[in-house]
């Protein structure tokens, strides 16, 4: 009875941490369906441009010695800028049915900003500063660790400014326009293209956030990092239900959980292979996500 | 002269992957599981070589085999996710393999030494050519063998009904299905097809190559699979290989003076390209020009 209770313990704590954790999953799930809710398109360079703006503001704590505050915010304003850039060179002169140039194209963006990243890092991973890395809160047989509740705190709120700007200005009544019918939206007057590109930064922002608040919480920004971060933010796009902003924050903390489940009881090796084992099960059972608008089989 | 014939046999092995992305992107169908079988065909066929000790011909084909039935057993479930989708799912699945490979511990001891895939350290050993004399130009040949075969056999179904029914599924599902094609049956074909194709590079690939490390099948193997087909356009065969010269010949080896610049270039090129031909280097405009440009007639009612 004792040996259940502690196991039953450890991984409830292995599920609370891997929720908090989970936050950063969930900014990047949310980029990527902005982006794709936006244009119908799946922007490969997503993360790479988050972690982009993550090093970015690594640079500013290196050279200027910037507070904590002012590193997210570099990397937030980075990650926008190198955003409106992917859209520049990947989205905007391809025709609009043309997927497959798109996603090529962004895949080359993903692999040009992983080598400048390579290049001026000499590939080698840096430490990130985390903020509230020696507190820790003791709740019964539980310890919450100060600095993963720092990040999901920090989850809470950019998601929230988000929701604010999409559904109360009326820049978010633009996108969710051109996200809806970009026709019907060119003949209001809303111009597709700059839309498009706000949007990219809009997402880019978070992307940032996300980026630098997952090296505070592993504590290493590494250019490695960019290829699962993006298949994972994908997952959790589509888990969530491409498109839907509360599916994708769900998805990312359900994500986030598991992963932590299955580290625990698995080892690190065959993690990943049940968070992907996890998105076949939801393609195959239900592929358009949990909250997704339903996908019919013609 | 080595290093030709290795970059030589690259470029063989990496037509074969772009072909078996080809019969797919013909179909409609983006898949980025060409890696994944890629590495099932690699692992089974070393597997088969060096542990249960078969002849090269019978593992290449066992290997076909077991990842063509993978890839028809796949094909069930990319039916029921379209577009982008599918792109995530053939993702997710590459990965899973890669990662099911990275796992995989089968040692087996024979004449005192261990042999078998090890897990994280890869697998070495899979000597199956040196063993028993292969010459390294023996070796080319007998890769580009298969090459041409493939090649001839795609190039041919594509005069025949065979490549009109797999494009008609690509242009249009609704359509094609109207006219009573399957579209179910079509679509599980081509992904089986390339399946076997990809499977046969894979078992090539590992005994030329003779050490196998999970690094080799990510999503960067993937893209460069669909990317021969999407670079040389869709029309004919020739153009994926065009397209693997191109990108091996040129960009990889040609500009490897680059340095570690080369993947940065790399990558500006696929933008750069994919912004000013969306459909491919050789697509259908691009032919015409050249067409009248070589005064080569062609028959009526013919693009």
């Amino acid at each position: 009875m004792e040996d259940f209770w502690y196991e039953f313990v450890e991984v409830t704590q292995t599920i609370s941490d891997g929720l908090l954790f989970g936050s950063t999953y969930a900014l990047i799930g949310v980029g990527f369906t902005l982006i794709f809710g936006a244009m119908g398109k799946l922007n490969m360079a997503y993360a790479a441009a988050a972690l982009g703006g993550a090093y970015a503001g690594l640079a500013g704590f290196v050279l200027i010695k910037a507070p904590l505050v002012l590193v997210f915010g570099i990397s937030a304003v980075a990650a926008a800028v190198l955003g409106y850039a992917i859209y520049f060179a990947c989205f905007r002169f391809i025709p609009i049915n043309n997927h497959l140039a798109a996603l090529m194209a962004s895949v080359g963006g993903l692999f040009f900003i992983d080598e400048v990243v390579v290049h001026v890092t000499r590939g080698s991973p840096l430490t990130f500063p985390s903020m509230f890395g020696d507190v820790f809160f003791e709740i019964g047989p539980y310890g919450i660790r100060g600095d993963l509740i720092f990040v999901f705190v920090i989850g809470l709120i950019s998601t929230g400014i988000l929701l604010y700007i999409l559904f109360k200005t009326r820049l978010g009544l633009a996108t969710r326009a051109v996200a809806q019918q970009d026709v019907a939206a060119r003949l209001c007057g809303i111009g597709v293209h700059s839309t498009n590109s706000v949007t990219f930064a809009i997402a880019g922002v978070l992307g940032g956030i996300a980026g630098a608040m997952t090296a505070a919480a592993v504590g290493v920004l590494s250019p490695v990092m960019t290829v699962p971060l993006t298949i994972k933010g994908i997952i959790v796009a589509v888990i969530g239900g491409l498109g839907s902003i509360p599916g994708a924050i769900i998805a990312g903390l359900f994500v986030g959980g598991f992963e932590n489940v299955f580290l625990y009881f698995r080892g690190i090796d065959e993690r990943d292979m049940y968070v992907v084992a996890l998105l076949f099960l939801f393609l195959v059972f239900r592929p358009n996500g949990l909250f997704g608008t339903a996908i019919t089989r013609d | 002269m080595d290093y030709y014939l290795n970059l030589i046999n690259t470029i063989g092995i990496h037509t074969l992957l772009g072909l078996s992305a080809y019969l797919l992107i013909l179909t409609g169908q983006v898949s980025m599981a060409q890696a994944g079988f890629f590495g099932i065909g690699a692992y089974t066929a070393a597997i088969l070589t060096v542990i249960f000790e078969w002849s090269i011909l019978s593992a290449i084909g066992a290997a076909m085999l077991v990842s063509g039935g993978v890839a028809f057993l796949v094909g069930f479930p990319a039916l029921r996710v379209r577009g982008l989708m599918l792109v995530v799912a053939t993702i997710a699945f590459s990965e899973f393999a890669r990662m099911f490979f990275y796992n995989l511990k089968w040692r087996v001891v024979r004449d005192g030494a261990e042999i078998g895939p090890d897990g994280t350290m890869g697998f070495a050993e899979i000597r199956y050519f040196n063993d028993n004399g292969w010459l390294n130009w023996e070796v080319t040949i007998f890769l580009w063998v298969f090459v041409a075969v493939v090649m001839a056999l795609i190039w041919w179904s594509d005069k025949t009904r065979i490549g009109a029914v797999l494009r008609a599924v690509g242009e249009d599902e609704l359509a094609a299905d109207s006219t009573g094609i399957n579209v179910t049956v079509v679509k599980i074909a081509a992904m089986t097809a390339g399946g076997v194709v990809a499977g046969l590079a894979g078992s090539l690939y590992a005994h030329q190559v003779t050490d196998l490390d999970h690094h080799t099948f990510t999503v960067l193997l993937a893209t460069f699979a669909i990317a021969y087909p999407i670079l040389g356009g869709l029309s004919n065969v020739f153009g994926t290989l065009i397209a693997v010269l191109f990108i091996q010949g040129l960009l990889v080896e040609g500009l490897r003076f680059l340095g570690d610049w080369r993947m940065l270039l790399f990558g500006a090129l696929i933008i750069l390209a994919m912004n000013i031909k969306p459909l491919g280097l050789f697509d259908n405009q691009t032919i015409r020009i050249l067409r009248n440009a070589l005064g080569v007639k062609r028959r009526s009612g013919s693009v």
